[in-house]
């Protein structure tokens, strides 16, 4: 079936203005990274990689830079287990108040990033853990865990009950059963949950702008204090990072998983 | 190495394991496997828990401003002053005002392009829109806003452009169009991975039939797809919503401070007055707030694809 003109025009028309808004600043922080200027102008006053060399020597823009990667790490550490385990429990048994335990679970989504965050600094801070790298991992696992359990339980499909019965009926016990049948079935949920609880921490911003102070700010918060003052190129070099991350997140999805895993219908 | 050995490190390792596993967790609790699966998780999600219950209790004490502590005795004076105070009306109104705008001009856009993602034949096409999609959102609301200023602001591209042709430099930035507009493309690629599922869902056959009867696009779209796509504009509209009311880098990084939401309303009792009291009385207002805007959503229209539910074999 042909689709008429003036559907195709209409469509492109809003897909088109989508796709320069969503782009436009991934490409301009690209581009300012590259200038030769000392501020950033338009045209550009031609091309250089001093600002690059320039960061690369910048000593608390790469403690910064480890320190969110500390962070990210902790955060998957931390999910991978616990959101694992719960999405296969919610997808594979039938548990009482399952209803509840659901609601429950999306507390993180719920409740705004404000209130978990202050919520969060005021507990760190009474169980005086606050100012150390560790709490926020696991502050940021807490926000972003329904992403993992959702990732798991939407990959639940390939789990077949049946195939769980027969290796116990060949003798295997309860953990082998798990670690060798339940698990592998589950996998790309596992690695989609996985990346993308990683990738979400690495960015995480308000989170971390509360639960750390100025000795162990992660990069995205360096970022914001420095945007306050003049805007220059350095800044820009330094986000061309976290472009490059999306971008290696992106085909590593594509690659282990397919990007087209987020269409599929429920 | 394996072939050599009778019995394989692994399997040592496995027994060993499963040894453990059997002398603390025996088979005959395996009734309550599922719950000790949960119990991590429930133990994470129960700090926010406790973060809530930790937050009740310092909104009910008002801070001394001669020792700056927090009084011992309960009061509601915070909950008192947050809602007559005008200063926390006004941000309140700005930031429904914008969620309302956002939610409606994001799934505007967002339809299309979940549309065209979903239906289209090319999939290398359907992989260009997936990665426009997907760029953005792993990159992080603040280099994106950074990005916005190197384009939008005083001395921004944008600015530079116009003066090559002679038209004096604009204020682009720290106004209230400024944050609706960044909002709108922070929020796109989340609205438009909650509707893609949806629209998957829709019979590409109903629109065929549709067309068949005689209903050009236009009516196909209003009578069959826009309905049917409903689950999926709820789902869509309150994480859109929600998300947007309660949002913190964009009103603070394209508002410039002029133009603050909830949040960092919320932010500035912390960090600028150190009024612990009256911030953690507007946190849990927004916590109820939010809850309030979901419910009514809910309520009003039903839990679209939010809707909790497992398949059962």
């Amino acid at each position: 079936m042909r689709e008429p003109l003036s559907k195709k025009l209409v469509l492109w028309a809003f897909v088109l203005v989508a796709i320069v808004t969503l782009s436009a600043p991934t490409i301009v922080v690209l581009g300012a990274s590259f200038t030769a200027g000392n501020i950033i102008t338009f045209p550009p006053d031609g091309l250089s990689l001093k600002w690059y060399a320039a960061i690369s020597q910048a000593s608390d823009l790469r403690n910064a830079f480890l320190r969110t990667l500390w962070v990210a790490a902790v955060c998957t550490v931390v999910a991978i287990p616990a959101g694992t385990l719960a999405g296969i429990a919610l997808a594979k048994y039938a548990v009482r108040f399952e209803r509840t335990i659901q609601t429950y679970l999306l507390l993180p989504f719920t409740i705004p990033l404000i209130g978990s965050g202050i919520g969060l600094m005021l507990i760190f801070g009474q169980a005086g853990i606050l100012g150390q790298l560790w709490p926020v991992g696991v502050a940021v696992c807490v926000i972003n865990l329904p992403f993992m359990i959702w990732a798991v339980t939407a990959s639940a499909a390939g789990l077949d009950p049946d195939l769980e019965l027969a290796a116990a009926n060949c003798g295997a016990p309860p953990l082998q059963v798990f670690f060798f049948v339940t698990l592998p079935a589950v996998m790309p949920g596992v690695i989609t949950g996985s990346l993308l609880m990683f990738i979400l921490a690495l960015n995480e911003f308000l989170v971390s702008l509360l639960l750390t102070d100025a000795r162990i700010v992660t990069l995205p918060v360096q970022i914001y204090n420095s945007i306050r003052s003049i805007i220059t190129p350095d800044l820009a070099a330094i986000s061309v990072v976290f472009i490059a991350c999306s971008g290696l997140a992106i085909v590593l999805l594509d690659r282990l998983v397919g990007l087209e895993i987020f269409l599929k219908s429920k | 190495m394996t072939s050599r050995t009778a019995y394989p490190l692994t399997w040592r390792i496995m027994d060993v394991l499963e040894g453990v596993a059997a002398a603390i967790w025996p088979r005959s609790m395996a009734r309550a496997t599922p719950y000790l699966m949960l119990a991590p998780a429930i133990l994470l999600v129960g700090l926010l828990v406790l973060g809530l219950l930790q937050m009740a209790d310092s909104s009910l004490r008002t801070l001394d401003t001669n020792t700056f502590l927090l009084s011992e005795n309960y009061s509601l004076a915070n909950y008192r002053r947050a809602v007559t105070e005008p200063l926390f009306a006004v941000v309140a109104w700005r930031s429904l005002l914008a969620a309302v705008i956002v939610t409606a001009v994001t799934l505007i856009f967002a339809f299309p392009y979940a549309y065209l993602m979903v239906r289209t034949r090319s999939s290398a096409l359907r992989k260009i829109l997936l990665i426009a999609l997907f760029l953005p959102f792993f990159i992080g609301q603040v280099v994106r806003a950074y990005g916005w200023l190197i384009i939008l602001g005083n001395q921004g591209m944008v600015n530079e452009a116009l003066g090559l042709v002679g038209i004096p430099p604009m204020r682009l930035i720290y106004n209230y169009p400024a944050v609706l507009f960044g909002l709108v493309q922070y929020m796109l690629p989340f609205a438009v991975l909650m509707l893609a599922p949806a629209l998957t869902a829709i019979p590409e056959e109903l629109e065929a039939a549709a067309g068949s009867l005689g209903a050009n696009w236009v009516r196909s779209f209003r009578h069959v797809v826009l309905p049917l796509c409903r689950p999926g504009f709820i789902g869509a509209g309150v994480v859109v919503m929600t998300l947007s009311l309660t949002d913190f880098a964009v009103p603070a990084i394209l508002g410039g401070g002029s133009q603050d939401f909830i949040a960092n309303a919320i932010y500035d009792q912390f960090f600028r007055t150190s009024d612990q009291g009256l911030g953690a009385t507007l946190a849990l207002m927004l916590v109820a707030l939010g809850s309030i805007v979901v419910g009514l959503v809910f309520s009003l229209f039903g839990a679209g694809t939010l809707a909790v539910s497992r398949k059962r074999k």
